[in-house]
This record gives C-alpha cells, structure tokens and sequence, in this order.
C-alpha cells in the first residue's frame, strides 16, 4: 500500500506539468507523422502536360466522324412506298360493277327501245340513231374506263415520282447541311487563323520590344527561328534555323525570345495548337 | 519553369504560406488543442488516483478498523486523501461536535451530519468536475472553427482563380491544400476531446454514485452509533 501512495503523491506533486508535456509530445508526434508519413507531393512532371495536348486534337475530330450516320438516315424513307401500292390495287373492282352496271342498263333499255322500234313503225329512223348514240354511249363509256384506269396507272407512277423527288429532296437537304457544316467549320477555321494570326502579331510585337539591335546593322534581314514552347508560354528553347547573315543580330533575336518568355498564347486551344510544341518564328528589325 | 508548376506542398510550407484568417484558425485551434489534450492527460491522472484512493479508502473503513482512529488519521493531513476520505472527515466531525453538545436529538444530530457530508460532497464533485466544460467546447466548436478556417481559405483561392486569364488546377490546389489543414486541425482537436470528455464523465458518474452510497451506508452506521 505504501509504494502507491508514495506514487500518488510524486504525481501530485507535478501532474500539471506531467499532462503538459505529454499533450505537448501528442503534438510533436502528430506533427512529425503528418511531415514525415504522408508523402506530399512535391514534383510535377512537365511531360505530362504536353501528353494531355497532344491528345486533345483527337477527341476534337470525333465528332465529324460521328456525324455520317445522320444524313445516312434519309435512305431507310423508300419504306413508305409500299403503302401506296395497295391503295392502287383496291380501286379497280369499285370501277368493274360500274361498268357492269351501265353495260346493264343500257342492255334494258336497247330491249326497251328494241320494243319501241318494233311498236313504233314511224319512229324506226330516231330509234336507231338513239341505238346509235346507245352504242357511241358505250363505247365512249369503256373508253372512260379506260381512260380512269390510265389516269390510275398515271397516278401512281407520279407518285413514285413524287416518292423519289422528296428521297432526292432529302438527300439534297442532307447534302446542304453538310455543306452548311463545312461552311461552319471554314468559318470556324477563319476564326481560328484569324486569332492565331492576331497571336502572331502579338508575339513579333513583345520580342520586337525586347530586341537590342547591334550597331552594325544594315538593312531589314530575316531571321527564322525554331521555339520550343510550353503550353502555359514559357520557352524551353530557341534554334536559328535560317540565318540573316548577321550572327549579332541572331544572337539578339534568341536572347529577346527568351527574355520575352512567357509568351502571349490563346486561350483556346486549338488556336494554341499552332504554337504548341513548336513555333517557327520569322523576324525582322522592321515590319 | 513556371512557378506554379514547381510549388512545394510540403506542410510547414502550406501553412507558412496560408492567408492571415486561415492562420489565425491554425493557431487557435492548436491552442484548443494543446489545452485539451492537457486536460485530458490532468484528468486522467487526477480520475486515477481518485479511484485507487477511494478503492484503498473503502478497503479500509470496511476493514473493521476503529473510526475514531480512522478519523484521526486522516484529519492530521498526513496522507493525501481521497474525495470519500474528505466525506467522511466532514461527517464524522460533524456528528462529535453535534453528539458533543447535550440534548440533541438523534435526528437533529443525523441531519446535521448528512448536511455536512452533501456539501462536501458537492464540493469534491465540483473539483472533480473542473476543466471538463472545456472539453466539451472543444469536441463542440473547434470542427466548426476548422471549417470557417477552411471556406475562408477557398473562398480566397478561387477569388485569386477569378484574376487569372488560364485557370488551371494548379493554381487552387496549394489554396485548397492549405485550406483543408484548418479542418483537420478542427478534427484532430476535437475528436479527443470528445473521446476525453464522455469518458471521463462516465467515471466521475460512477465515483458519485460510489460516494452517495458511501455517504447512505455511514449515516446508517453513525444513527447505530448514536442509539446506542
């Protein structure tokens, strides 16, 4: 009992100072493990981002790859036309008792008139120009049948026509969207050149800005050069390709590149592509 | 290369470079952190040697030894005491100075002597009790103040996002990176508060109950006392 007691009274002696120290050690330990455990990531390798532009142009040109199928889609309209044909089959028998009928009718009343020529001696003449007229009847009757059967025939090859012509409207629509599409898409290219081109200027006008032309100068030369640029506009490096002839003056051109890094890029993309890995860059002292 | 690219996320580094609020956050909270768990090492000390104290206290008065000289003994303040040790004291002395006077009744003296032992009582609780409230502040807030600290540091980052022509992911993450820390500071000193405060109220709950029953079985044995 009595080695607990002589503790008890050691720890009461200090525990503040024992339970400061202690939650001051937690602290140092967390700290340690949060510093030394968890690896914080330091490095971000530059590689990476030129991947991810590299593989950006692809995903672009997907879309005009996916749009085929839609004009593709007028081809399957032809199966409407079935659906006429039985329209055409259907009318015919409704004309046949027509005919049938009048052939009829006219059949009583030639036996009628039969009766009348025979009762009627004084009117032999008239009766047969009407029997005449029955038979100019009948034939103008079939030649009607005839006739409607034509019209018929001609109906549907107009509207076989008129199947075709709105197939080949649609293909024609088609066709003008795509053109339209093209149209579009040049539009956008314009866009497109017209900012690279504004980029262009930009770029000529800050290296312009940064060139200290040496003295002995003469003329108005052109230097290309090769730049090796980041997407986020910093040079990685500079090559003459063609010389002005003037090695201080080429010097001078390479040293306000890269004094001029970063340089002003796009913010779309696909303007930045035509600066992005490389840029060939033509310059003069003058414009 | 740019610089952007090559920020180091190291933590002394996100912290060093955090937005003064963010900061403020940080150090407030690691002082909420620091007194918490200080409480939570004193406390567990302190709840020990209550519960051995106590533990060796009842060993002895049920023991069987003399109260009187168990009176004694702990009213010379030799020994350190435990808080049902300073119960007793109180009791005790009590129940002599009221058996010392003539003419009191048994129920006036037994009264008397329960009085003085719940006031004790309150007072060792009390003690017992100190410095607990804190940790429940802590459990409650700090997660809180952690969050502010960190809504305030990406509000900023992507204030400083909004000025930039190329938004890039790059440029938020150290923010964000930085930001986060306040939460997990808030976390990191709240979660053993908590832990510290429900423990260490359940104890104390279970020495009370220890001490109420004390305080019921030895106003018993003093009314036997008294009759006799």
């Amino acid at each position: 009992m009595k080695p607990i007691r002589e503790a008890a009274q050691v720890r009461r002696d200090n525990p503040k100072w024992v339970a400061g120290s202690l939650a001051f050690g937690v602290h140092v330990v967390f700290v340690l493990l949060l510093v030394f455990g968890v690896s914080w990531q330091t490095e971000h390798p530059a590689p990476v981002m030129v991947d991810l532009w590299q593989s950006l142009p692809a995903a672009e040109s997907h879309p005009v790859a996916i749009k085929p199928p839609e004009p593709a889609k007028p081809v399957p309209a032809p199966e409407p036309a079935p659906t006429p044909k039985p329209v055409a089959e259907e009318p015919p028998p409704p004309k046949a008792p027509d005919i049938a009928l009048e052939k009829k009718r006219a059949e009583t009343e030639r036996l009628k008139k039969l009766k009348a020529i025979q009762q009627a001696d004084d009117r032999v003449r008239k009766d047969a120009a009407l029997a005449e007229a029955d038979a100019l009847k009948k034939t103008r009757d079939k030649q009607a049948a005839e006739q409607k059967q034509q019209a018929l025939l001609r109906q549907m090859e107009a509207d076989e026509l008129k199947q075709s012509m709105a197939n080949e409207s649609a293909a024609n629509t088609a066709r003008a969207a795509k053109q339209a599409e093209a149209q579009a898409a040049g539009a956008r290219q314009g866009a497109l050149a017209q900012t690279v081109g504004k980029y262009r200027d930009l770029i000529s006008a800050t290296v312009r800005g940064n060139t200290r032309l040496p003295d002995n100068l003469k003329g108005n030369p052109q230097v290309r050069c090769l730049v090796k640029l980041l997407p986020t506009g910093d040079v990685v490096s500079v090559r003459v390709t063609q010389s002005s002839g003037n090695p201080a003056y080429d010097a001078a051109v390479v040293r306000a590149i890269e004094r001029s890094s970063p340089l002003p890029l796009p913010a779309e993309r696909e303007a930045r592509a035509a600066f992005v890995p490389e840029l060939s860059f033509s310059h003069r002292p003058q414009e | 290369m740019n610089p952007e690219l090559s920020q180091d996320l190291s933590l002394m580094h996100l912290v060093w470079n955090a937005s003064l609020p963010v900061q403020f956050v940080m150090l407030l909270l690691l002082g909420a952190s620091l007194m918490s768990w200080w409480v939570i090492f004193i406390k567990l000390f302190t709840l020990k040697r209550a519960r051995q104290l106590t533990d060796q206290f009842e060993h002895e008065f049920w023991g069987g030894s003399d109260l009187n000289a168990l009176y004694q003994r702990i009213s010379s303040g030799r020994e350190s005491v435990c808080e049902m040790g300073r119960i007793f004291e109180a009791g005790f002395r009590e129940f002599l100075k009221l058996r010392g006077q003539s003419g009191q009744s048994i129920n006036v003296i037994l009264d008397g002597t329960r009085r003085a032992m719940r006031a004790t009582y309150q007072r060792e609780l009390d003690s017992l009790e100190s410095h607990l409230s804190f940790l429940a502040t802590v459990g409650s807030v700090s997660p809180y103040v952690g969050l502010f600290g960190t809504v305030w540091g990406i509000m900023i980052a992507f204030v400083g996002l909004s000025s930039v022509a190329q938004a890039t992911l790059a440029q938020v993450a150290p923010g964000i990176a930085e930001a986060l820390i306040a939460t997990a500071m808030g976390l990191f000193a709240a979660i053993p508060a908590v832990v510290g405060y429900n423990r260490y109220t359940h104890d104390i709950d279970r020495l009370a109950n220890r001490m109420e029953s004390f305080m019921e079985e030895f106003s018993n044995i003093l009314q036997r006392q008294a009759t006799k």
